[in-house]
């Protein structure tokens, strides 16, 4: 819906406050405000209708807070900080850390399971986190390690800091390839086998005012059930995108946060770890959006199905991921929707059921005269805002840079003892199996070798491995050292477009790799 | 009524589970396994007349028999609704319901165990 000339009145923030504190002010939610404008037609709407209040809670990584633990006797200048064996970032200020809701635990046992989120948690439920900082130690602050207890109580400051939060709609994620993966989006079964979203759609903040006419920094919000501000637009705040019905269709907008975390509420914010990828804070936020006149009415009564999103592959690891197909946040909230003719299933990722709860709740602050709006400092841009990508000087070396021995073969109707005398010869431990036409067929190595000899087995096609998993040519050297640690191995045979076998890379050539690098940086 | 089954390594050659389904005339429904020669363990339902009689059968077999209650438990503390499970689910055993709160069926669960890996919060948990 685009209104090209705002009509009727046009309302202030003042105006609104009054009749807040008059106790006759009208608050809806923007779940609501979609049936109150189509029954009652939006001049009506926006002249009866004062604010409208907006909600989300979900997953919302870029948090964190900035905590104060106040001066010890004798005084530490706080180098290394750690909260319950998460690190907090202390090249600030003596006693002044930042910890980030993503740190994952410093104890590998643990890891992403208890994270920074999870202290951010456990802080605003009152309990009882160990705090240990070392320090290199100077004149005016000479203790170079403590070990304490802390809790919310006893911290000068706990703020929260938020530095990106609440994207303006964002990306549907999917899975084309063969395996598992685990994202920042949940767990993408392979083969298009699931998709998941994040966005509370019509509830959401950014999608209710996508050009920034109510918002900027100084708007006071919801904020994990306390009260909090809009310091600014967030990192990556992104407003040339390409929009329908004036929402965008992928992630644009974002907001900066702030809120006094001694006043949160555990029931609107939760620690969280994303299986497999790393913790997570799920943030509950709700923005009131006064009405002022028409057009931002009309805004506000966008729904579900007029919120197009982009499904996207995520099986492709690099930056640009290729879209699959258009849908919207209706068809998404249907549990199913079709690719390639096949319904797949759907997961929100964000809580609808919470994001109602909390417009619900500001609603009824602003109702109960507990909550005023306040008119921002400055509103967020809302053009010329892109979001550039990061330039890697030193180029990614990729499989095809590196000097890799002449590959050795074998044919699968070899005999056990024969490949056993190419591998000592050679001194190798892999021995990629190919076709007379050099194609992969498996994959064997020594120790598949020793094990056959155990069992008395004679044919190489009987003992080698079938499911072999491949190095590409124009592969980045990284993404493989990634691929041997995720599937234990030690090496993987190279293949170019046909399937041709080049050579063969082992944690060895890696190794020699990172070593030549060092030395050459020294 | 459902079961953990629990084989112990000298027993997995033999046809216990076709043996009780010959004798005592039972639905013998196979909700998950998970069996090698080391032994392994099976969730089933059993349905019939003489589901008392089969079970004193099997455990005389060598089978060992923990009936279960409830195969899925979500701790609705923990739990936020969010709906990370739910395209995860095999069976289509989790539902959003009218108040979008996330429910499980644990008639239809079959406790393969998706959702509890899953979960951001850790609020599923399958019986073992």
């Amino acid at each position: 819906m685009t209104i090209k000339a705002p009509g009727g009145k046009m309302k202030k923030i003042e105006e609104i406050n009054q009749k807040i504190k008059d106790g006759d002010v009208v608050v809806v939610t923007a779940a609501e405000m979609i049936s109150v404008v189509a029954e009652n037609g939006l001049k009506k709407a926006a002249e009866e209708v004062d604010v409208v209040t907006t909600g989300t809670f979900g997953a919302m990584c870029s948090s964190g807070a900035f905590l104060n633990f106040g001066h010890s006797d004798p005084p530490i200048k706080m180098y290394k900080t750690y909260l319950n064996n998460v690190e907090a970032y202390s090249g600030i200020a003596a006693v002044d850390a930042y910890l980030g809701a993503s740190q994952p635990n410093r104890n590998p046992e643990i890891g992403i399971d208890y994270g920074g989120a999870h202290i951010i948690e456990d802080l605003i439920r009152g309990k009882e986190i160990k705090l240990v900082a070392e320090a290199y130690g100077t004149d005016c602050y000479p203790q170079k390690k403590i070990e304490t207890y802390i809790t919310m109580d006893k911290l000068n400051q706990a703020i929260m800091v938020n530095p990106r939060n609440c994207y303006q709609n964002y990306a549907v994620a999917t899975n084309s390839t063969d395996e598992t993966l685990y994202t920042y989006m949940g767990t993408l079964l392979p083969k298009f086998g699931n998709i998941t979203y994040s966005s509370a759609g019509q509830l959401s903040p950014l999608l209710n005012d996508p050009y920034f006419e109510t918002i900027g920094t100084g708007t006071k919000i919801f904020l994990c059930g306390g009260e909090g501000f809009i310091i600014g637009e967030g990192t990556q705040h992104a407003t040339e995108v390409e929009r329908m019905n004036d929402v965008p269709v992928s992630a644009a907008g974002t907001l900066m946060l702030k809120g006094d975390m001694k006043k949160m509420d555990p029931d609107y914010v939760r620690g969280a770890s994303m299986p497999k990828y790393g913790p997570t804070l799920y943030t509950g936020v709700g923005v009131p959006i006064p009405i002022l006149n028409e057009q931002i009415a009309a805004r506000t009564a966008i729904s579900d199905e007029n919120i197009t999103c982009r499904v996207i592959d995520y099986g492709i690891a690099r930056r640009s991921r290729p879209v699959v197909r258009e849908t919207n946040y209706a068809e998404l909230k249907t549990g199913e929707i079709e690719i390639n003719g096949v319904e797949i299933p759907t997961s929100p990722l964000s809580s609808y059921k919470k994001a109602e709860e909390i417009a619900e709740e500001l609603k009824e602050w602003i109702i109960n005269g507990k909550f005023y709006l306040t008119n921002p400092v400055e509103k967020l841009p809302s053009k010329d805002h892109f979001v550039k990508p990061l330039e890697i000087k030193k180029p990614s070396i990729l499989i095809k840079d590196i000097k890799i021995k002449p590959v050795i073969i074998a044919r699968p109707t070899e005999k056990i003892n024969d490949v056993a005398k190419k591998l000592v010869e050679n001194s190798i431990n892999h021995l990629p199996v190919v076709d007379d036409k050099g194609k992969l067929m498996g994959i064997v190595t020594s120790w598949d070798i020793a094990d056959a000899v155990a069992r008395g087995k004679t044919d190489l096609k009987d003992v080698m491995t079938k499911k072999v998993v491949i190095a590409r040519e124009e592969e980045p050297v990284d993404v493989i050292a990634r691929r041997i640690d995720k599937y234990e191995i030690s090496g993987l045979p190279i293949v170019d477009k046909d399937n041709k076998v080049k050579g063969m890379i082992t944690t060895e050539d890696i190794s020699r790799l990172i070593g030549e690098s060092s030395r050459k940086n020294k | 009524m459902r079961a953990w089954l629990r084989f112990s390594p000298i027993i997995v050659n033999e046809t216990i589970i076709s043996d009780t389904m010959k004798k005592y005339d039972i639905n013998f429904n196979i909700l998950r396994a998970d069996i090698s020669p080391r032994g392994g363990k099976m969730l089933v339902e059993i349905d019939g007349k003489q589901v008392q009689e089969s079970i004193e059968y099997i455990k005389k077999r060598g089978i060992e028999v923990n009936p279960i209650k409830k195969v899925v438990k979500k701790d609705d503390e923990k739990c936020v609704d969010c709906g990370a499970c739910l395209s995860l689910c095999p069976v289509k055993a989790i539902c959003v319901m009218d108040d979008w709160e996330i429910g499980i069926d644990d008639q239809l669960c079959i406790g393969c165990g998706f959702c509890t890996s899953s979960c951001p919060m850790k609020a599923i948990s399958v019986m073992e």
